[in-house]
């Protein structure tokens, strides 16, 4: 969708990708950081897959009935395997979390800091 | 019989692995085999890639089809020059995994002596997958393998502090592997293509320029986060000081190469596709080295803390590196992919040698270690052995590379680079003085230090023969100069400076 | 700090939308994207993988090894979060968790359609959106509902002890299996094999991959939030 010459779909990545990056950088609590970092990996996700679609196309599922243009298959295992890699990262991410709450008893950057 | 060397390619990957994968089930049985289980494993990987950079050696620089599936059409491993570097990567692993085992003996319980010898493998291989991949969609992944193996290595040590020092590691290390997906998304849906040298050649002339320039940008700042070039290096000296000692050496000497490593693919890709200003990126990157190598070297020697000393002139240690490649002149380009190895090297001789003092002791700063050269002289000297190294006195092995990059400084006619770099040595001087001058010249204040005695042959067998090898490849000189120069012209900008 | 940040989010949100300019427009066939490598898979993949699903042929074949190294990730994850020290242990927690009898009896209803449904989408994946990741993902999702209801403990004896570390590890080495069943028939590591009279172990290797991945993942996901939890 283009109205006004302005592409939506970049408009709506490149929002979510700012308010990930305002919440990994601005929030003190730990949980919000983190979620802020995945709003900014689910924003790239979205870039990655809506430039694999194509108008009228139809999934790449090629059973019968299926119509070409097929939308392109890479972008959507692309995206398959970020989301494991993401996944990934925010398990072991949040067991540091636990292990931090556990010996300090607060999630916030300002308090931490302030401890040795 | 010859050996088909090229066809073991993709096992150089694979083995470390498998062997991750199995360290866990043999934990379950037995413990006290995972220690040996991941030397074997280390072992025959570094059988693999002896025999690969054999090869390359002898036959230049050649290309794996995973799959069959040759080009753009699946995943291209290609192996050059520049990733010759997982033989020495692989050869310190095989000298730290068996350093390691006195520190998992004494400081983790049982339970998660398999994941830490895990996740030691897991590192090895992703580097290695890292550094011969020709597709940039795996080259995010492995980088993936490598980063999230590296912040769970940073942690094992201790419970609120090492978590914490982990976790901001995480943030930033995150971050960047989210630029280098973004820059690789970016280059996709410009080119319709992943693997390198596809890309390359279709970033033609009527390729958008902002896109690419996005794109080129997002990479090389993932790439200069996970190198610690100042000011992204926030996340290294915390993390690399309360890291375990092995880990610290295979943070400090080998992951953040792969910053490197992941810049110099970059620059070949950009270097052969011609589309972005390569001249005034070499610049800043020049800039930024230079920077990085006083500001690493000045805000060492305010360091009391050994370790935290040791991940300081890591910083200035990178910032050669990437100086040498922003020179943009073949003698500095030599001397930095030299350097790669040979800071690798230094740093890990120097980090496990820590190690041993910190383990016999149970101090970590320079004022309480003072004077423990009287009681454990063999590991102290081998201490002084990676200080001189580091600094680059003429018969060790950082002498060469710095003298290259040097050279490469007048050559390029930047003289004041040159002189950057004189001084920055010259700093480095100074706070490696000190700690000699700590270890050796003044007495001991505490009773532990005068009374400790000699590690145990697991750490000390380790650590002579690093000192050796420091030494030696000193003496050896030009050979790995030699072996790298047919292949630096791919990362200069096009037409000289 | 608020400040500082907003200003980081301009920077980058301008050059953001610099950087937009001269991409491709969404949906357009003629994209680079969809006449390159994409249009070949489209055009062969089915002859080539034997496969309908393409993004399935994608992520097993054309792509295998980025699928390979994204198991050793999740592995990755899994050694990771066992080799940090542990507050206690699954001997030492308590048997179950007071839980609403509600949610008891909503899991207890829902979990075998769960567990059917993850089925499904692992035996149907090659022909319908689905897979191994989707239906690991449920199985996953379903250990963990579970470990809620049934305390730690209880789910501990979900997966029997001594299976349980080769469970983890199954994607990784079943990959390596299959890696190297390829390279001694097609002669490259991951290859599989397109004679019509290998067709039959062609689909195997896919399906083996696929169990594997499916089992594997979704042990890991429940391993995962056990060991956090723990």
């Amino acid at each position: 969708m283009a109205p006004f010459g302005v592409d939506l779909d970049y408009v709506a990545v490149a929002a979510l990708f700012c308010i990930g990056l305002y919440m990994l950088v601005a929030k003190s609590n730990l949980l919000k950081k983190l979620l802020g970092l995945n709003v900014m990996e689910t924003s790239v996700f979205a870039f990655i897959v809506t430039s694999g679609m194509v108008e009228g196309g139809d999934p790449p599922l090629l059973v019968a009935g299926a119509q070409p243009p097929f939308a392109s298959p890479i972008p959507q295992a692309m995206v398959l395997t970020g989301i494991v890699v993401v996944v990934s990262v925010t398990a072991v991410a949040l067991s540091l979390i636990v292990q931090i709450y556990a010996h300090y008893g607060t999630l916030e950057v300002d308090e931490l800091k302030e401890r040795p | 019989m010859s050996v088909a060397w090229e066809q073991l390619l993709p096992w150089a990957v694979a083995l470390p692995f498998v062997g991750a994968a199995l360290t866990p089930v043999l934990a379950a049985r037995s413990p006290r085999w995972t220690g040996p289980w991941a030397w074997g494993v280390v072992l025959a990987t570094v059988a693999v890639t002896v025999g690969l950079v054999a090869h390359v050696a002898e036959a230049g620089a050649f290309t794996y089809a995973i799959g069959g599936w040759s080009g753009a059409y699946g995943i291209e491993l290609r192996f050059d020059r520049f990733a010759a570097w997982v033989l020495p990567l692989s050869l310190l692993f095989a000298v730290i995994v068996p350093f390691s085992w006195r520190y998992v003996v004494v400081s983790l319980e049982p339970a998660r002596w398999g994941a830490f010898y895990a996740l030691l493998l897991l590192v090895m291989g992703g580097m290695i997958g890292f550094s011969i991949t020709g597709d940039l969609f795996n080259l995010f992944v492995f980088m993936e393998v490598t980063s999230l193996s590296s912040y769970a290595l940073v942690a094992v040590g201790g419970r609120g502090v090492a978590a914490w020092a982990a976790l901001k590691y995480l943030f930033l290390g995150a971050v960047a592997s989210l630029l280098a997906l973004l820059g690789t998304a970016l280059l996709f849906v410009l080119t319709g293509s992943l693997n390198l040298a596809d890309v390359a050649a279709r970033l033609g002339p009527d390729v958008a320029r902002g896109p690419v320039l996005i794109a080129f940008a997002a990479l090389v700042t993932s790439f200069l986060v996970k190198a610690a070039v100042f000011p992204l290096h926030v996340w290294l000296p915390d993390a690399h000081a309360i890291a375990p000692s092995p880990v610290s050496a295979v943070l400090s000497g080998l992951v953040v190469k792969t910053g490197i490593v992941g810049l110099v693919r970059v620059v070949q890709l950009f270097h052969a596709a011609d589309a972005v200003p390569l001249a005034g990126f070499h610049l800043a990157l020049a800039w930024l080295g230079a920077v990085s190598i006083v500001m690493g070297a000045f805000l060492a020697i305010f360091q009391d803390d050994l370790k935290l000393m040791l991940a300081y002139s890591t910083i200035s240690n990178v910032g050669y590196i990437v100086l040498g490649f922003g020179l943009a002149a073949p003698y500095a380009a030599v001397g930095a992919s030299v350097h790669v190895v040979n800071h690798a090297l230094i740093k890990t001789t120097l980090f496990l040698a820590a190690g041993a003092l910190i383990h016999q002791t149970g101090f970590r700063t320079l004022s309480d270690l003072r004077g423990v050269a009287r009681a454990m002289p063999q590991t102290a000297a081998v201490m002084a052995i990676g200080a001189v190294s580091i600094v680059g006195l003429p018969p060790t092995a950082g002498f060469l590379c710095k003298w290259y990059i040097a050279l490469g400084a007048f050559e390029a006619d930047r003289a004041p680079f040159g002189f950057a770099l004189v001084f920055g040595a010259l700093f480095i001087f100074v706070y490696y003085i000190r700690m000699v001058n700590a270890l050796y010249f003044q007495a001991p204040v505490h009773a532990r230090v005068a009374e400790a005695t000699e590690v145990p042959w697991s750490m000390r067998a380790p650590l002579l023969l690093l000192a050796a090898s420091c030494l030696v490849l000193g003496l050896l000189g030009g050979a790995p100069l030699a072996f790298v120069e047919p292949a630096v012209a791919g990362v200069l900008p096009v037409g000289g400076p | 700090m608020k400040g500082w940040a907003l200003a980081l989010v301009v920077v980058v949100a301008a050059t953001l939308a610099i950087g937009v300019q001269g991409l491709p427009t969404h949906d357009a066939p003629e994209a680079p994207i969809h006449d390159h490598v994409g249009a070949r898979y489209v055009e062969r993949g089915v002859e080539e993988t034997g496969m309908r699903n393409l993004v399935g042929a994608v992520l097993l074949n054309y792509r295998g090894f980025d699928t390979m190294v994204e198991v050793v990730v999740i592995f990755t994850a899994l050694a990771a979060v066992l080799a940090l020290p542990r507050a206690g242990s699954v001997a030492d927690a308590p048997e179950a968790l007071p839980v609403s009898p509600v949610v008891l009896f909503v899991v207890r209803l829902l979990a075998p359609f769960i567990a059917l449904f993850a089925i499904a989408l692992l035996f149907r994946g090659h022909v319908s959106p689905g897979g191994g990741f989707q239906a690991g993902a449920l199985f996953g999702a379903l250990f963990v509902a579970l470990g809620l209801v049934l305390g730690r403990r209880g789910a501990a004896r979900l997966v029997p002890e001594r299976a349980r570390p080769w469970l983890q590890a199954a994607a990784p080495l079943t990959f390596a299996a299959v890696a190297a069943l390829g390279w001694a028939l097609t002669g490259s590591f991951l290859g599989f094999p397109q004679a019509p009279e290998l067709h039959a172990v062609r689909e195997a290797m896919a399906l083996a991959l696929e169990v594997a991945i499916a089992v594997g993942g979704g042990v890991i996901l429940g391993s995962l939030f056990q060991t956090m939890e723990a």
